[in-house]
């Protein structure tokens, strides 16, 4: 692992015909590090992730997770996913859900499993099937089912949409403490208040990494206050005057 | 390939199926309900068919004393045994009867139907039918023929000067047919015959539908996108469904063989366990159609026009009801590419003919070769959302 670089992109590209989903990234994630990735909806978060995942194969260009090269199964154990839509087997109930995840990456601890049904605040409910809960509750089942199998890595796509703001909270501060033991993150947002949380920010638009750095180096580089501001600069400098 | 992860997914699916207590009861109990359907229709002895009889036959009077009417004879002769319930009327009230319903059909003897028939040696039977069912049709006018043959047979010889008989009305035809049954017997009837394949195809269809739905949703609910990001490969998550739906299709064809059997009363002669181990490969084959064809539908209801596409056209090609050799020629070729064909060749060997391993393997070879291009397919296919 180079640099200790734990996610590294070379050029990447997807292009699906004339669109260019993702184009052109080159990311390189830190191990421990918080990595936000910002930007409108269909700006090519979600497809940047899938990329990294190896669920899409990329037009061109190279992708090192965890210092292999993807696309690559094994490796995949040592990831957690979090899908944007809650996505979990309704008929099972939240501890099924999570050890089947678990399971399936090939590992199963009982003290670890507890350890994330009680962190995502669910042992009330770890026996109610899933088609029982309301969102919220599903959106940190499937926080827990990412979490499930000890990643080393994880990819969470806008994992706190639909959260209330006191969930949002926990789940941030839980973020924070997995980044201290060494766990990777890469988060998915849209809302620019929960970047600032972030070790690094990506701004993307148009499958383009418009900028890259800290909150503050982003507001500075533009002499924004707020990041919103902030992007909104930076992507009307990236496109000459166009509209976001 | 980790037989760990298969055996995890397979224990899902059947978790997930089992807490759906509707769709356990629908597998088991549906195909029950309609095996004891075709059993009583197939079985019940069809009802009289009501027939008119206008009998305007004066006949002749006999040399040796008496009247000969003929009409009369063939009349009565009809009204022996279930057939026909015979209703007599006159001949302006057969159209009305006829278009009504009250009669399927109606025979009219003129005035002159003796005298005729002695005089020609040749009977024209009047027989007027109300015609909407073909088959209904036939059967009337094979039945009022044979009716006619029996009651004529014995005045033959009649015109040639030769008195008739008293009991001409009893007499006999010249054939008198004795079979023998390399297979089956006199006890067998038509449901003996349907019933091997209907099982078959009822344990296939239910396990079909099944399989589609239940992989459809796991694309829809988005839990195949989470599944395509763990270490598992897509043959695992074939298998593992295929193992999973497998156990309810073992199920499900014991329960209902045994049904066939024991409360349906129909005649194996060869090995349950073979007939099982038949239905059960057809059912797992009918697991793997379904996992391929709902990489083809985007929502329950495009599963259920799989139905008309791939279920109906098996049973009209694959010799379920309308044996294949019977098949017009060019659409004969379409029954060696469907699973239940070669399904259905099996069972009727082992329960009508009392066949056994040695000769049915073919059968049972074929059935194996589906499943694994089912399985090669069905991973292919989902590479679309699986990289």
């Amino acid at each position: 692992m180079a640099n200790g670089s734990i996610v590294e992109t070379t050029d990447l590209r997807k292009h699906f015909g004339a669109i260019y989903a993702v184009d052109g990234v080159n990311l390189s994630v830190r191990r421990g590090e918080i990595y936000g990735l910002l930007g409108p909806n269909g700006s090519g978060k979600t497809t940047l992730i899938r990329l990294l995942l190896g669920l899409l194969r990329p037009t061109s260009g190279t992708i090192r997770l965890l210092g292999e090269a993807v696309p690559n199964k094994a490796i995949l154990g040592q990831v957690g996913y979090m899908t944007q839509t809650s996505a979990l087997y309704e008929e099972l109930n939240v501890r099924e859900n999570v050890a089947f995840f678990a399971e399936m990456c090939g590992r199963r601890d009982r003290a670890w499993m507890d350890e994330v049904i009680d962190l995502v605040d669910l042992r009330d409910r770890s026996g109610s099937p899933v088609r029982t809960l309301s969102g919220g509750l599903r959106q940190r089942t499937s926080l827990a089912c990412a979490l499930a199998h000890r990643p080393g890595l994880l990819l969470l796509d806008e994992p706190t949409v639909g959260v209330d703001p006191q969930l949002r909270a926990t789940f941030w501060t839980y973020f924070r403490r997995l980044a201290g033991s060494g766990v990777t993150l890469i988060v998915s947002s849209h809302v620019m208040e929960e970047a600032e949380r972030c070790d690094r920010l990506g701004f993307m638009r148009q499958g383009k990494m418009l900028a890259e750095g800290t909150a503050a180096e982003l507001r500075c580089q533009k002499g924004a206050s707020t990041l919103e501001e902030a992007f909104l600069q930076f992507a009307a400098a990236g496109t000459e005057g166009g509209s976001l | 390939m980790n037989s760990r992860r298969i055996l995890t997914l397979a224990l899902r699916v059947i978790q997930q199926v089992l807490r759906d207590r509707r769709t356990v009861a629908l597998i088991v109990f549906a195909p029950l309900l309609i095996l004891t359907l075709g059993a009583i229709l197939f079985r019940a002895k069809p009802a009289a068919i009501p027939l008119g009889v206008v009998n305007e036959d004066q006949g002749i009077t006999s040399p040796v004393g008496g009247t000969i009417n003929l009409g009369q004879r063939i009349a009565d002769e009809l009204a022996v045994g279930d057939t026909f319930a015979v209703v007599v009327l006159s001949r302006n009230e057969v159209d009305d009867s006829l278009s009504d319903g009250s009669l399927q059909g109606a025979i009219v003897f003129p005035e002159d139907f003796t005298a005729q028939f002695l005089k020609d040696r040749q009977a024209v039977l009047d027989l007027r039918l109300e015609g909407s069912n073909p088959a209904r049709s036939m059967a009337i006018s094979a039945q009022v023929t044979q009716a006619a043959m029996r009651t004529l047979a014995g005045l033959a010889g009649m015109a040639m000067g030769a008195a008739p008989s008293a009991q001409a009305g009893e007499g006999k035809l010249p054939v008198t047919l004795q079979a023998t049954y390399l297979f089956g017997g006199e006890e067998f009837d038509t449901m003996d015959y349907v019933a091997p394949v209907y099982v078959a195809f009822l344990a296939m269809f239910f396990v079909f539908l099944l399989a589609c739905v239940a992989f459809l949703r796991e694309r829809s609910q988005g839990t195949m996108e989470r599944l395509a990001a763990t270490p598992a490969t897509r043959a695992e998550i074939v298998l593992g469904y295929m193992l999973g739906l497998g156990l309810f299709a073992v199920i499900q064809v014991t329960v209902i063989l045994f049904f066939t059997v024991w409360v349906l009363g129909i005649h194996h002669l060869g090995s349950l366990g073979l007939m099982l181990l038949v239905i059960v490969l057809l059912a797992i084959v009918g697991v793997d159609m379904g996992i391929l064809a709902s990489a083809f539908a985007r929502n329950e209801f495009q599963v259920l026009q799989f139905i008309p596409l791939v279920i109906i056209p098996q049973v009209l090609l694959a010799g379920t009801f309308f044996a294949v050799p019977d098949l017009p020629a060019y659409l004969r070729p379409f029954a060696y590419f469907m699973p239940l064909y070669y399904a259905n060749q099996a069972l009727r060997d082992v329960m009508l003919k009392g066949w056994g391993l040695a000769e049915i393997w073919p059968n049972l070879a074929i059935l194996a070769g589906f499943i694994g291009v089912l399985v090669v397919l069905s991973a292919l296919m989902m590479r679309r959302e699986v990289a």
